[in-house]
């Protein structure tokens, strides 16, 4: 059994974390602990009680993205799925966090060493399902000879370009208007 | 949801579990043939080829973002 200290405490952690997705999301990564601590209603020094630095909170806060998304797509992905399939529950995934998403992609360069690394694996679980699916695909014969790596990262390049830049495309989440457009013409390119 | 103790994987379906027996506590992808769990060295040399042929990572970025993820997960506790 939890004590009600701990119930409080892992409360207070959830907000926290919350409020730190929230603000980065809004205004980058360079969002402050002073911006969280408001926007969570927690005093600055709280912050620090939870998450001994910046950047033990933004790994943290990754680490709990990654999850998500791993078990998003784990409950879309099913063992006959097409790739049709599963390219819309990758973009359906990312839409439900877009623009966390794309203030993650455009900053990973910045962020800390081990938050590449969390980064990396976050692309893992994709490309895991992704490998899954083209797998089955080529031995049907039904996909271009290519290899995986380059099947996988022209496919998150294609989309990382559309987010990046969004305002190119339409006013609204690119992910949404561009969806079908997107999954049509990229399997057309790699498909036989 | 459980999840595998030796890779992270969300286990939700029969098939997901090593030797669809749901009561393991790891998945099918990090169990050997005869239904044992992957040694340490095992797993992340399978992990960190995987990356590479998913992601196309430079072998030393994909060993350390593998270690990495290995730190986290309760099966490889003791090897850090
Ligand atoms: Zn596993």
């Amino acid at each position: 059994m939890k004590t009600k200290r701990q119930i409080q405490k892992e409360a207070t952690r959830k907000i926290i974390l919350n409020a730190a997705y929230q603000m980065y999301a809004n205004e980058g990564f360079s969002a402050t602990t002073n911006q969280i601590a408001k926007a969570a209603n927690v005093s600055h020094g709280t912050i620090f009680v939870h998450f001994p630095t910046v950047d033990n909170l933004i790994i943290c806060l990754l680490e709990r993205f990654g999850s998500e998304i791993n078990e998003h797509l784990h409950l879309l992905s099913e063992k006959d799925e097409s790739l049709e399939t599963f390219l819309a529950a990758h973009i359906n995934v990312l839409i439900c966090y877009e623009d966390f998403y794309k203030r993650l992609i455009s900053e990973i360069n910045s962020l800390p060493q081990e938050a590449k690394y969390v980064f990396i694996n976050i692309q893992s679980v994709v490309s895991f399902h992704l490998n899954q699916v083209i797998e089955r695909e080529k031995e049907k014969m039904a996909i271009k000879e290519i290899p995986m790596h380059i099947i996988f990262n022209s496919w998150l390049g294609l989309i990382h370009y559309y987010l990046t830049n969004n305002y190119l495309f339409t006013a609204g989440s690119v992910l949404t208007d561009h969806k079908d457009e997107l999954i049509l013409n990229y399997i057309k390119l790699i498909r036989k | 949801m459980k999840t595998c103790i030796a890779c992270g994987m969300p286990m939700k379906k029969e098939s997901d579990f090593a030797m669809g027996d749901t009561s393991k506590e790891y998945c099918v992808y990090c169990a050997k043939a005869d239904g044992s769990m992957h040694s340490f060295e095992e797993k992340k040399q399978s992990l960190i080829n995987f990356t590479i042929k998913t992601q196309g990572l430079d072998e030393a970025v994909a060993e350390k973002a593998v270690e990495n993820m290995m730190r986290q997960l309760p099966a490889w506790k003791e090897c850090f």
